[in-house]
This record gives C-alpha cells, sequence and structure tokens, in this order.
C-alpha cells in the first residue's frame, strides 16, 4: 500500500526526537515563576495562584526513564493515543454512514 | 505558543470557548464525513507527525526557542477544518498528559495555531498554487498566522485587570512587546521551519508518489 510511506516519515522524525532536548531555553512566554521575579519584581497574581492539574507526564519527563527515554516514551504514548482516537472515529462514522 | 493556565483573563477564556465550540462542531462533521479506511492512516500519521514536529525545540537567539507545527500540511493535502481538529486534539494531548498548554486556555491556543494556522495555510496554497515557492510561502503563513492570533490575545491581558497594588494579574506584557517578540520569531525562524517541513513532507508523499494522494476525500 502506497500509505506506507507515511510511516517511514514518521518513523525518521521519531527517531531523531532527542534532538528536540538540545535546548534549555523555555519557549518565549512559557516562563518559570522565578523569570518573573527576575524581569517584573513580581509574579502576576493570576499565574502565581493557578497550579492547574498535576499532568502525569509533565514537561514531557516520566518518574522511571531519563531524559532521553522520557522523550522517546512521550512520542509513543502520544502517537498511540492519536491513531487511537483516529480510528475510533473512522469505527463511529462508518456505523453512521451505514445506518443512513 | 502553548498559552498555560493562569495567563488569560476568565473573560477572555470564556469569549474563546464561545467561539471555538461552534468551529469544533463543524469541523467534527467534516472529519467524519473525510474518514474511511483509506484516508485513516494518513490523517492519523499527519496528526501524529505534528506532534513530534512539536517537540523539536529549536533554540533562536534571545534566550528562547519554538517549533514548527505540521499543520501546514493537513490543511493542503486534505483541508483546513481538518488540520485545526487535528490541531486541537494534539494540543488537548499535550496539556492532559504533559501539562504543555493550559486546558483553560485549550480554546485559544486551538483557535491560534489550529484555526488560524490552518486557514491561513490552505487561503495561502490556494492563491499562489501556480508557483513553485507555493508550499514555501503556505506553510510559513501557517506558522505566522497562528502566532499573530497568540501574539494579540497575550497582548491585550494586561488590560483585563490590575491587583490593588497596580500590578497586572494576568499575562504582563502588552502588545507592543508580545507582536515583536511572538510575530517576529515565527516570520524569522520558525515560520522558515514550518516552510521547509511542508515543502519537504509534501515532496515526499506527494511528488516521489503521484499516486499517494488517490482516495484522498
Amino acid at each position: 500500500m502506497k500509505i506506507k510511506k507515511i510511516y517511514y516519515l514518521l518513523f525518521g522524525f521519531v527517531l531523531f526526537i532527542p534532538l528536540g532536548l538540545m535546548t534549555s531555553n523555555p519557549a518565549w512566554g512559557e516562563w518559570s515563576e522565578e523569570h518573573y521575579k527576575q524581569v517584573l519584581g513580581f509574579v502576576p497574581k493570576n499565574i502565581e495562584q493557578t497550579k492547574g492539574f498535576n499532568a502525569p507526564f509533565s514537561d514531557y519527563t516520566t518518574s522511571f526513564l531519563g531524559d532521553i527515554g522520557s522523550y522517546y516514551f512521550s512520542a509513543f504514548i502520544g502517537i498511540l493515543i492519536l491513531f487511537g482516537v483516529f480510528i475510533l472515529l473512522q469505527k463511529v462514522a462508518k456505523i453512521e454512514k451505514s445506518k443512513r | 505558543m502553548h498559552i498555560a493556565d493562569g495567563y488569560l483573563s476568565p473573560a477572555t477564556c470564556a469569549v474563546s470557548y464561545a467561539v471555538v465550540i461552534p468551529l469544533w462542531v463543524i469541523a467534527f462533521k467534516k472529519l467524519k464525513e473525510s474518514l474511511d479506511e483509506e484516508t485513516l492512516p494518513l490523517i492519523a500519521s499527519l496528526s501524529a507527525l505534528s506532534f513530534v514536529v512539536m517537540m523539536f525545540n529549536i533554540p533562536i537567539p534571545g534566550g528562547t526557542s519554538g517549533h514548527a507545527l505540521g499543520v501546514a500540511i493537513i490543511a493542503i493535502l486534505f483541508n483546513p477544518w481538518i488540520g485545526f481538529l487535528a490541531l486541537s486534539l494534539v494540543l488537548f494531548i499535550q496539556a492532559v498528559l504533559f501539562g504543555d498548554g493550559g486546558l483553560s486556555t485549550l480554546a485559544i491556543n486551538a483557535l491560534g495555531m489550529g484555526f488560524a494556522g490552518a486557514f491561513s495555510a490552505s487561503f495561502v496554497y490556494k492563491i499562489t498554487k501556480k508557483y513553485k515557492f507555493s508550499l514555501l510561502l503556505s506553510g510559513w503563513s501557517s506558522a505566522v498566522g497562528a502566532s499573530i492570533v497568540i501574539a494579540i490575545v497575550l497582548g491585550l491581558q494586561p488590560y483585563f485587570g490590575v491587583d490593588v497594588t497596580g500590578k497586572p494579574l494576568y499575562f504582563p506584557f502588552d502588545l507592543s512587546v508580545t507582536i515583536p517578540a511572538i510575530v517576529g520569531s515565527h516570520m524569522l525562524f520558525f515560520g522558515v521551519v514550518e516552510a521547509v517541513f511542508t515543502q519537504l513532507s509534501y515532496k515526499f508523499l506527494v511528488k516521489l508518489e503521484p499516486n499517494f494522494m488517490k482516495g484522498k476525500a
């Protein structure tokens, strides 16, 4: 099947994913609270008080793997879920279409 | 560009959800129409590719970093609605599992990186299709289009409220800072990366395999 080509592309990108860990620069606007203290002298109240929720693999890290291992793991989990969701949606779409 | 929880005023979050929900409903219908055994591997893989591309953090001068989005290629190969919904799903997974971007801010992140990204790409591709640089320009426009939405929303936050001492409650920098920092960096760096990614992945998938898009919705 021709479409297999895209799996090679995806696999190729995943293979080199540790390259994404080479910089410790944060994205603009995605700073720690210390950054606000340094630049402004204070942390805006709503940013300081909003703790949100604890993501299980916060910042693409895990408790059981090193940095690179965690990064591969995160990519794997993300891809798995995305495929899972689309497969599910396709099944739902198929059932709906057959009912018409 | 992933705006975190706490950065935006509740009013901004509420309005952005009111805008994005009907768009999600439309996009969901479009996706279900296009999704079948033939298109599933392609749509799922392109979404996965977007997730993976966003993990390639690229440092730029000034001590920050960023990444491409991988949305333009979905908008061009399929349609912008599917690009928008795929990115929304990617952003949701990033927020829930990896704490990358907030949930109260998911709507605005999806409107920026998803909606503006996908529709800028497909609009520019349509009007420049004849020219060789069309894919590059389309990829570049998607990142820049997304950055404009994010920069404007962040840059308006200082006007949404201050505490008793007059300090901003939400994101503290106004448009005069966010526009050059976010839009500027996407024009100079990340848009260029998205342009190259769009061009190369398109060539890889379509030009080397002309039958690749057969069966595409």
